[in-house]
């Protein structure tokens, strides 16, 4: 669990990163200044930690040698005086005492002098030291070094105090004395340097402190500074996005003249132009709907007029003369096909409009194919062509406008039935998940590559000379392809001359349904027939 | 008697046209081309059937439509181009019986007319009851107790073809072949106006419908005597 939430967490991280320009500034921002802000402090505590840790050591070194002389001159009027060693021991120890006080300035600080070892002569004084662990806290390199030294220079190495939390930094520092008639003497100070430490560590503390304020200083300001530029942009990114989803009213309030003011006054000025020009379109839109629709109404009823007229002189036609009553029949089926005609113009008209709006309802489209072509059955008989109906698929319902869909239909079937030579015109019906498809498939004259670019346009026929026995318009096709595209769906066409042509439409299962790919192959294999 | 019709229709040759086919038929066609004359032509010619075009000068078929329904129940046919579907359910709403969509052939309407003129009797009982109502099959009338209920021949057709058969559910199908006289898939929509305009007349609450109850994606059926 863990881990997927980790994953989810840099997911979304990374989602915000991509998606906010304001979380990708502020990041980068403090990512920077951290990075600089990080360098800069370690200089800071290095530079400040040498330079404590130098004057210090400096003024130690100084007061070392000024002990080193309090004690050498000790010595000295010793030897003036008696040399008893009663009075080498005083003289140690007073030498001992006035460094312990002259350096009472210096706290913590502790001392020992001790006797350079390899030596003749009587061991006096004793060792003395103020801390208990004089060997350890005194390398022999130092002692060493010491010893070895017949100048009266300071040597000094920095050790560590163990203490019961820890070892505290400290300097040891060591001189030689000469006690006349007895020898080489090592006076060793060992400064605390704990308070330095604690000076070092306060720095220390205020820099990190100091840092992490600062970066977050930084950050506040970086996200002052880009809501500042970037909440202009937003606005204009909301208000395209309201104008877009139609609300044209929306308008960037522009104020000062800034190069936001700028953006807004153009943003401002494009969305004029745009809604003036989607005015006029709506209106122009609303003249040609009421027009087609005036225009309907204009022809219809003389139509109907010249329907009914018509429709009483084929009813009485055996009472005429054979010439007349020929007459008669051509009024009727020519009014008929008038009619038709006038229907798909005005059909036609609409979608140019954009007046057509799809009204879906749950359909099987198998029950659907199969009422279509049982209506054609009789028309394809005649012709010669047996029809079929293939389908795996499809029968579950599918959003679509079953009206439309059985035009479309209805439209391809009287086509290959017209261009199906007598053969056989088969029905393909599948589905899947997200589409459904049908195809209709004849065997007849087909099309060149040529022909099949101009099949969907508006009263283009294959072949002017072959004879319609359907009574298409010319428009069928055109249509199809508009109540397709009404569905978001695809009409599409596969042909060869002398093979035939087939004709596809997928269609969404549901409104508003995206499709990628048709169910069914264009044309259709064959292999399906075994399935049968 | 000829069966008297009232062509309202502003179109000379149009109403002159049906009045033709009409005649032929054995019709009595009286005519009147002026929506604000119609109701009084109604009023003077006392017809059997209206003919009702949707487009008039004066005062609008739907008006029209409205007028007449407010005093008759007389059957009332619509003429309308098609794509006007919103005039079309506006105008059953307005209480046309049926309507028919131009460029009509003769035949259509002859049988449209027919089928709103003899309405056919399907039963020899005289007597039916629906929930708490009454249809006197014979008197054409519907009683609530002693009220009686004043409903259009066709909201009676539609009652009587509901009560005839209380156990059977009607899809909307069936309703427009037993009282519209459709053969073929037809506008469902002529069913659901009129069922929405008989409950107004026959149910206590018609957003709570006892007498025509809706059988959810099926169609409907008659409430339970009481």
């Amino acid at each position: 669990m863990r881990y997927f939430d980790w994953r989810g967490w840099l997911r979304q991280g990374l989602r915000l990163w991509r998606t906010s320009l304001l979380t990708r500034t502020i990041a980068t921002t403090l990512i920077l200044s951290a990075v600089a802000v990080t360098i800069i402090g370690a200089y800071i505590a290095i530079s400040v930690g040498n330079n404590l840790f130098d004057s210090r050591r400096d003024q130690l070194l100084a007061q070392a040698n000024r002990a080193t002389a309090t004690v050498q001159n000790a010595f000295n009027n010793l030897t003036t005086g008696q040399g008893s060693t009663v009075n080498i021991e005083d003289a140690t120890s007073t030498a001992y005492t006035d460094v312990l006080q002259s350096s009472a300035s210096t706290a913590n600080s502790q001392i020992a002098i001790l006797r350079t070892p390899g030596q003749s002569g009587p061991r006096i004084p004793i060792d003395l030291s103020t801390f208990s662990s004089t060997k350890s806290l005194i390398s022999k390199a130092l002692r060493k070094e010491v010893a070895e030294s017949t100048t009266s220079r300071v040597y000094w190495q920095s050790i560590g105090i163990p203490t019961a939390t820890g070892r505290q930094p400290a300097i040891v520092i060591g001189s030689s004395v000469i006690l006349p008639k007895s020898g080489q003497y090592e006076l060793y100070l060992i400064y605390n340097l704990s308070d330095s430490e604690q000076t070092l560590n306060f720095v220390q503390s205020t820099l990190v402190f100091g840092g992490l304020a600062l970066i977050l200083l930084i950050g506040a300001v970086t996200w002052v500074v880009v809501r500042l530029v970037v909440g202009p942009v937003r606005v204009a990114a909301e208000t395209a996005q309201k104008l877009a989803a139609g609300e044209l009213e929306q308008r960037i309030p522009e104020r000062g003249d800034d190069v936001i003011a700028t953006l807004a006054r153009s943003f401002n000025g494009m969305a004029d132009s745009l809604q003036r020009q989607i005015v006029q379109l709506a209106t122009l839109s609303q003249v040609q709907q009421r027009f087609v629709s005036d225009v309907s109404h204009e022809l219809r009823t003389p139509l109907t007029t010249i329907r009914l007229a018509g429709d009483v002189l084929y009813d009485q036609r055996d009472a005429f003369p054979p010439a007349t009553a020929r007459t008669a029949e051509l009024l009727r089926t020519q009014v008929q096909r008038f009619e038709i005609l006038l229907a798909d113009l005005l059909e036609m008209s609409r979608y140019d409009a954009g007046a057509v709006e799809v009204d879906t309802e749950p359909t099987n489209l198998v029950r659907l194919v199969e009422d279509a072509v049982e209506s054609v059955a009789s028309l394809a008989e005649t012709k010669g062509s047996q029809l079929r109906v293939i389908a795996p698929g499809g029968y579950f319902e599918a959003e679509v406008e079953a009206r439309r869909i059985r035009r479309i239909l209805q439209n391809l079937l009287a086509n290959a039935i017209d261009h199906g030579e007598g053969k056989p015109i088969i029905v393909y019906v599948d589905s899947d998940e997200t589409a459904v498809a049908l195809a209709v498939r004849d065997f007849g004259v087909g099309m060149t590559p040529a022909a099949m670019e101009r099949v969907f346009d508006r009263f283009w026929r294959a072949d002017p000379s072959r004879q319609r026995t359907t009574g298409g318009t010319g428009l069928g096709l055109a249509i199809s392809l508009e109540d397709a595209a009404l569905h978001g769906g695809w009409l599409e066409v596969w042909s060869a001359p002398n093979e035939g042509s087939c004709f596809r439409l997928t269609l969404p299962r549901k409104v508003g349904g995206v499709l990628r790919s048709s169910p069914l192959e264009l044309p259709p294999d064959g292999t399906d027939d075994s399935d049968e | 008697m000829n069966a008297r019709i009232l062509v309202v229709d502003d179109d000379t040759a149009l109403a002159e046209m049906i009045g033709i086919v009409l005649r032929t038929e054995g019709f009595e066609p009286v005519f009147c081309a002026d929506g604000a004359a119609a109701v009084d032509a109604f009023h003077s010619s006392n017809p059997d059937l209206v003919l009702l075009d949707l487009m008039l000068p004066g005062m609008d078929g739907i008006e029209v439509c409205a007028r007449i329904r407010e005093e008759s129940g007389t059957p009332i046919i619509m003429l309308t181009a098609k794509g006007d579907t919103a005039d079309v359910v506006k105008g059953l709403e307005s209480g046309a019986d049926d309507y028919v969509v131009k460029p009509f052939n003769p035949k259509e309407l002859v049988a449209r007319i027919r089928t709103r003129l003899r309405p056919s009797s399907h039963t020899s009982t005289d007597l039916l009851t629906v929930g708490d109502l009454e249809l006197d099959v014979a008197g054409h009338e519907v009683r609530r107790g002693d009220e009686k209920i004043n409903l259009t021949p066709l909201e009676f057709e539609l009652l009587l073809a509901l009560a005839v058969k209380p156990q059977q559910v009607f899809t909307r199908e069936m309703l427009l072949e037993q009282v519209w006289g459709y053969h073929y898939k037809a506008d469902t929509r002529l069913v659901n106006v009129h069922v929405q305009r008989l409950r107004a007349k026959v149910e206590h609450d018609p957003d709570n419908p006892r007498i025509v109850m809706t059988v959810r994606g099926v169609g409907y059926r008659a409430g339970a005597s009481a």
